[in-house]
């Protein structure tokens, strides 16, 4: 995913390690997660940033890498010196329930006659000092633990298994974790000895105010039917544990806004975007859309 | 006169003649002669005389008719000639031959029955009675009585119809002289009761009973007309006919149908009666059940849908029943579930159990807060304050709403008030009209002098502002302490709260606006006329009008307009944004202050001109400095004076409430939550309270009128109120999150923990008739309780037992541990590769063959998630000892027949009791001990329950141990009292189960039911020996466990088992263990099989 310029989205491609964010992704703090975050990458602590789905999350960890700065090191005639000041390379992992450790960590695979060595995206992030963002950290096998440890305290090491290397982080690499205490089942909660290698930052939906700022912004829309949104998803959250696993995300209430600013009616736009995605039961489905047309006329 | 031989008259011819007979003859003759005599021509009285005298002679008891026939001639000489008397004799002479007796009958009746017909209808008047001679003495009589009821029943009857009767009568003689008899002797009043348009129809359709079902002759004249009577009498023939038509079909329970079907028909509206006539008449062709069935549940139908779409209703059940004559007939018993679909969807009602889990949800999400829905009756029946059962309201914590709303001719919109009424409740709670405090500042009025208002008012010294602990003053009650008039203060706060709460409702929830303004106006529209009423009750009433939003309904005399302005002007001030309940307390405060000064008297002005409301347009208001009273118009009472004739001050009375808005009591709902310990301010402990405070504080609100309450003396009734009062309180302590559990569907509560008798919880379900290939829509209760407790050592003893066979099952569940994980070989993509693979790869590859690439593994997580509920059979079968059961085996037949059955039932318990062998049941609890055992080990979710009762509202569903439950010692001691009761009723027990399954999270759930035999209960089939009607309908919830993606799995110990459980499970797994004694070994081993 990219935030490039607006007209057309050319196909691009990257090495895993050197995708970088180009614009200054959209992105309004809440409270003072800005500062922690910086404070928790200036002393190489990992961090741990929980919360609700669509809430802004990778959002976030898009705008800070893109805000922490790194010297880059270019080498010219022989000599290295550095040049410019860049922007952080982000390696996401969005984590499954089949993702094991060597999924992260790299394999051999078979060429010609020959097996070769491919990083997996982890050592590529601890070789380029990347952040490294495993999303939803929780669903991975619980073997990936044996390489977040050693990653996450002071070794700052990866183990490489299969080629018997160890593997120091290069400078700016930061482990980020995520995962969202809401939906998983007991069975799923990180271990504390996990848990305890991290700072944590809690998210949440923003306020209504901001959270109709950010939709405003994201879709296009017009300010009353951002602050509409808003305050419909408020609602909705409050089923949160009643009928639903989770409440509507700030991203369906951006995907609303878009419909509607393309012409599709409020109550249409929020009933395909929003309660269709979120529920399956059709009595739950009717009380959100009893709200939805409550708050719009039509 | 003509000349007559003196010696040789006639008349001492026959004077001699007559010796010969009894002398009551002669001297009835002399009587007779005395009268006809100088009436008759000479020629006519010789051959009056002979006749008498031939009727006489015919035969030996002949001279009684003669007696008749003499006796009759005098009265009928009044009203006919003698020629046409003659006429008419010659055919009662002409009965002689048949029998005297009905001869004499006839003379007898002859002078009453003359006025009704025409002499040349004589004839056919006495074949008709000859044709129930049937030449005994019994019919004989019968005849006669014809005869003698004639006068009374021709009055009521063409002689032409007359012949429904007779043939009615003919037919009930065939079977009993005496029921005939005594129908003939009733028919005369029975005749009479009836219209005279109805009486042959009436007789028609009672030939056809009496040719159906005789015996119901009797009831049929006894209560027919009466039953008749409830029909609409345009309708009454047609009713008959329509009742002939299905009797002639249905046989005996013709009659029955007749007198229900009336008396359903009394019960609807007698216009409709034509129209549902009709539509039965289309179904009698098809099935007369259908037909009749239709009327009877037309009551019921009528309350939900219009005639036509009765129509439509009636249509969709005729095509069911063109092509299943017993799925039409469920379908107009009201017993199908496509039957109560057909009419949900076409009423326009809207039921408040029908939605009240969407508008839980709904308000939910607006308040955030878990709020209940229940009908508003539930509130009233409480007795804590609420009396109103039809208006919506809220007490804080739960929403009430009518139980149904049926306003508008769409469902659409009649929801639409259902949402208006919710949204307007919801909005108490989320906008905090019960969360007044003294402490807050209004936002858009200027603070309140604090302090006493509306000088008049003898309000009692305030507290100040230091809340003592366990204060139990509520600060509503403190505000509304500060008026003398605590009624119009009530009355006022009411009006402005709800102005704001609507006004923010329409601005926070544009989508129900238009539903809103809708009934807005239409309670505008409904609001009593003003004129009449006295100026502050009128000035209340037009503020009430005008948060209504309508302005053009305002009517005030144009010459006190000043006296309006401001007063509107404050009202709608509280529409302003970001105003808060103490906003409204401000208002009402400034308010009272005006309308307080408005004498209560009727104005003597003709001029009540439409009000024009100038602040309701958007004009700018200017501060609050001019709202007080008096500011402006110097002497708010002096403008009034010139229309006070001088009259006296009129009490006040409250306006008529608007119904959408419904009760509002913030007084009594902050005392409740205050004595529930949720005080807006924070977690305060729940105040304890005793009755005297309770009283004390209560008896000045207002909100509460005791003596509405009941029609007790009143220190009684609020007795009662404050005991239910506290009854509430305490109740809501007791189990707080009420909301979730609003209304049917229970969750098992958590109030197992101390084992109290805990009442039976009643769930229903729908059963399934094969026949009418359809459900029957919540058919079944079953009344889930918990086991009985007995003793743990039952179970200890078990394991002891049976120890070596507990460690066998242990070790093997144990081994069904589930290995973590499983490696999956041969994948084109996975964690590394298989170095077999990779050998065999290259091996091929140097040998030149082309090879697969499949060369990966991976290791899968395998998590054994299972649930089970065990469902056990604790029928009475169960208690047969096992010999017995095997023995009854060799001769089966009690199977089928169940007279013999009984017999040898008590035979059988006989011979238990003398010889306590193990039973059926004491195998069924071991093989439990032993499973429970095992799955301990294995640490799968497990239920056990078992099931039994008596007839389909009587579904008994035992506990002994619930899927979240853990396992302990509570369980062990249940098992101990696992004994059989009654029935066997599978289908409802099965759906219970699966419904405790639904609630279970796993991955693999399965239903295991353990039964003796085939599944029956009383009413669970046509008759107690039908088999196939319980067969499907256990098959059917079997199916739909398997539909919910469970394992159903029945186990049988019954050796017939094989048949029906072929039947029954089709293509699902079943096993009939046939060496009972080995069903403790068995269950185990079946378990794990099903689950490995």
């Amino acid at each position: 995913m990219t935030t490039a310029a607006e007209p057309i989205t050319e196909y691009r491609s990257w090495a895993v390690e050197e995708f970088r964010l180009e614009e200054e992704p959209y992105y309004v703090p809440v409270q003072d997660e800005v500062d922690i975050f910086q404070s928790a990458w200036n002393n190489k602590i990992p961090v741990l940033l929980k919360g609700p789905t669509g809430c802004g999350k990778t959002r976030f960890i898009e705008y800070m890498a893109y805000h922490l700065n790194r010297p880059l090191a270019v080498v010219r005639d022989g000599k290295a010196e550095i040049e410019t000041e860049s922007n952080l390379p982000l390696v996401t992992v969005a984590c499954h329930e089949d993702l094991t450790a060597s999924d992260l960590v790299g394999r051999y695979l078979l060429e010609g006659n020959e097996t070769v060595w491919i990083d997996g995206p982890l050592t590529r992030a601890v070789k380029a000092g990347a952040i490294c963002y495993l999303d939803e950290v929780v669903e991975a096998r619980k073997d990936t633990t044996v390489l977040i440890h050693p990653l996450t305290d002071h070794r700052r090491i990866l183990p490489v298994e299969k080629k018997s290397q160890l593997l120091q982080a290069r400078d700016g690499f930061l482990l980020v974790i995520s995962f969202n205490p809401g939906y998983q089942s007991a069975l799923k909660d990180l271990k504390q000895s996990t848990r305890q290698r991290f700072v944590a930052i809690e998210f949440d939906y923003p306020p209504r105010e901001t959270e109709a700022e950010i939709v405003r912004h994201e879709s296009g829309c017009d300010p009353d039917i951002a602050l509409n949104l808003a305050k419909m998803a408020e609602k909705i959250r409050n089923l949160r544990e009643h009928g639903l696993a989770e409440g509507a995300s700030t991203r369906l209430l951006i995907y609303a806004g878009r419909m509607i600013t393309q012409g599709v009616s409020p109550r249409r736009a929020c009933q395909v975007s929003i309660v269709w995605p979120l529920t399956d039961d059709g009595e739950i489905q009717r009380s959100i859309e009893e709200v939805v047309s409550s708050i719009f006329e039509e | 006169m003509t000349d007559r031989s003196p010696s040789e008259s006639p008349l001492d011819t026959a004077r001699e003649a007559l010796r010969a007979f009894p002398p009551a003859l002669s001297q009835e003759f002399e009587s007779a002669v005395s009268v006809v005599e100088p009436i008759l021509e000479a020629d006519e009285f010789g051959h009056w005389i002979e006749t008498g005298l031939h009727v006489a002679r015919h035969s030996l008891r002949s001279w009684e008719a003669a007696s008749e026939y003499f006796r009759s001639s005098g009265p009928m000489l009044e009203q006919v000639t003698y020629d046409r008397m003659r006429e008419w004799c010659d055919v009662g002479v002409g009965l002689m031959d048949t029998s005297p007796a009905l001869a004499g009958a006839l003379f007898r009746a002859s002078p009453q029955v003359l006025p009704h017909l025409a002499v040349n209808q004589a004839t056919d008047w006495a074949a008709q009675g000859q044709s129930l001679y049937k030449g005994t003495w019994k019919s004989g009589s019968l005849s006669a009585q014809y005869f003698d009821v004639s006068p009374n029943v021709l009055p009521h009857l063409p002689l032409s119809q007359m012949r429904l009767l007779v043939e009615l009568i003919d037919s009930l003689a065939s079977h009993s002289y005496e029921l005939a008899s005594a129908c003939l002797g009733m028919a005369p009043n029975v005749l009479g009761q009836l219209e005279r348009s109805d009486r042959a129809p009436f007789l028609e359709f009672g030939g056809i009973v009496a040719h159906t079902a005789w015996v119901d002759a009797r009831v049929y004249f006894e209560r027919g007309p009466v039953a008749l009577h409830q029909v609409n009498p345009d309708q009454r023939g047609r009713y008959l006919g329509l009742a002939g038509q299905v009797a002639l079909k249905v046989g005996r329970l013709g009659h029955p149908y007749f007198i229900e079907s009336a008396q359903a028909l009394s019960e609807v509206e007698r216009d409709l009666h034509e129209g549902l006539l009709e539509l039965a008449e289309q179904l009698a062709p098809h099935s007369g059940d259908a037909a009749m069935e239709f009327l009877k549940s037309s009551p019921r139908v009528v309350q939900r849908l219009s005639i036509d779409d009765i129509a439509r209703w009636q249509e969709f059940g005729l095509n069911i029943l063109q092509q299943s004559v017993d799925g039409g007939e469920a379908f107009f018993r009201l017993e199908s579930t496509r039957g109560e679909e057909v009419m949900e969807a076409l009423s326009s009602r809207v039921d408040l159990d029908r939605v009240s889990e969407l508008i839980r949800m709904y308000c939910k999400a607006l308040t955030g807060i878990d709020v209940g829905i229940k009908s508003s009756e539930e509130l009233a029946s409480k007795g804590v304050g609420w009396v109103d059962e039809s208006s919506p309201t809220t007490e804080g914590t739960t929403i009430y709403l009518p139980d149904m709303v049926e306003r508008y001719a769409s469902k659409e919109d009649n929801f639409s008030v259902y949402k208006v009424f919710a949204t307007h409740q919801a909005g108490r709670l989320e906008f905090g009209s019960f969360e007044y405090e003294q402490s807050r500042t209004p936002q858009v009025f200027e603070p309140a002098a604090n302090g006493q208002s509306g000088g008049n008012g003898a309000a009692p010294p305030q507290n100040g502002d230091g809340e003592a602990p366990g204060e139990i003053h509520t600060d509503m009650e403190r505000f509304f302490d500060r008026f003398g008039d605590r009624r119009l203060a009530h009355d006022i706060f009411t009006i402005i709260e709800d102005t704001r709460i609507d006004t923010i409702v329409k601005r926070e929830y544009a989508g129900v606006r238009r539903a809103l303004n809708r009934l807005q106006q239409a309670a505008a529209e409904r609001r009593r006329p003003i004129e009449n009423m006295p100026a502050r009750q009128a000035m209340v009433e037009n503020l009430l009008r005008a948060s209504l939003d309508d302005a053009g309904n305002i009517r005030w005399p144009t010459e006190l307009a000043d006296q309006l302005r401001t007063p509107l002007r404050i009202l709608n001030r509280i529409r302003h944004e970001g105003a808060t309940v103490e906003d409204s307390a401000a208002a009402t405060q400034l308010l009272y202050d005006w309308v307080a000064q408005v004498p209560n008297v009727e104005l003597e002005t003709d001029d009540w001109s439409e009000f024009e409301d100038h602040s309701m347009a958007g004009e700018q208001d200017e501060g609050d400095t001019d709202l007080m009273p008096g500011s402006g118009s110097s002497g708010l009472e002096e403008s009034f004076m010139p229309f006070m004739p001088g009259s006296e001050e009129r009490p006040y009375d409250s306006p008529e409430p608007v119904d959408f808005r419904g009760d509002f009591k913030p007084e009594l709902v902050q005392l409740l939550m205050k004595l529930k310990g949720e005080t807006g301010t924070g977690d305060a402990p729940p105040i304890p309270l005793t009755k005297e405070q309770l009283q004390e504080l209560l008896e000045k609100s207002v909100e509460i009128s005791i003596n509405e309450l009941m029609d007790m003396d009143l220190a009684e009734s609020s007795g009662m109120f404050l005991d239910n009062l506290l009854k509430e309180v305490n109740s809501i302590q007791g189990d707080r999150p009420e909301g979730q559990q609003a209304m049917g569907d229970d969750s098992t509560g958590a109030d197992d923990g101390d084992e109290l008798p805990v009442e039976a919880k009643s769930f229903y379900y729908d059963e399934w008739d094969f026949r009418a290939a359809d459900y029957k829509p919540r058919w079944c209760r079953v009344q889930e309780q918990r086991g009985e407790v007995g003793d743990v050592s039952y179970y200890r003893e078990t394991l002891h037992a049976h120890a070596q066979l507990v460690q066998e099952t242990r070790k093997q569940f144990e081994m069904l541990r589930p290995e973590l994980f499983r490696k999956i070989k041969r994948l084109t993509d996975g964690e590394d590769y298989d170095l077999d693979a990779v050998i065999e790869w290259y091996t091929e590859k140097i040998a030149g063959a082309t090879t697969e690439t499949k060369l990966f593994y991976r290791r899968n997580k395998v998590e054994r998630d299972v649930a089970v509920a065990f469902l056990l059979d604790v029928s009475a079968s169960t208690d047969e000892e096992i010999q017995k059961h095997q023995d009854r085996r060799q001769d089966d037949q009690f199977d089928d027949d169940p007279r013999k059955y009984l017999s040898w039932w008590a035979q059988r318990r006989a011979e238990a009791a003398r010889h306590p062998g193990k039973r059926i049941i004491d195998l069924e609890k071991e093989a439990v001990v032993l499973l429970i055992e095992a799955l301990e080990a294995i640490g799968d979710k497990y239920g056990v329950y078992g099931f039994s009762g008596y007839g389909r509202d009587n579904v008994e569903f035992f506990v002994y141990k619930d899927m979240d439950e853990p396992f302990g010692d509570r369980t062990k001691e249940r098992i101990d009292k696992i004994a059989p009761v009654r029935s066997t009723r599978m289908g409802p027990a099965i759906r219970h189960c699966i419904w405790k399954l639904q609630n279970t999270d796993a991955k693999v759930k399965i239903l295991m039911l353990l039964s003796d035999g085939r599944p029956q209960d009383h009413g669970y089939g046509r008759d107690r020996t039908e088999k196939e009607y319980a067969i499907h309908d256990t098959k059917m919830a079997l199916t739909e466990a398997r539909r919910e993606g469970m394992v159903p799995f029945a186990l049988t110990v019954d050796r017939a088992g094989h048949d029906y459980l072929k039947q029954m499970c089709q293509d699902m797994a079943y096993e009939v263990v046939a060496d009972i004694e080995s069903l403790p070994r068995r269950l185990p081993a079946l378990y794990r099989r099903l689950t490995g």
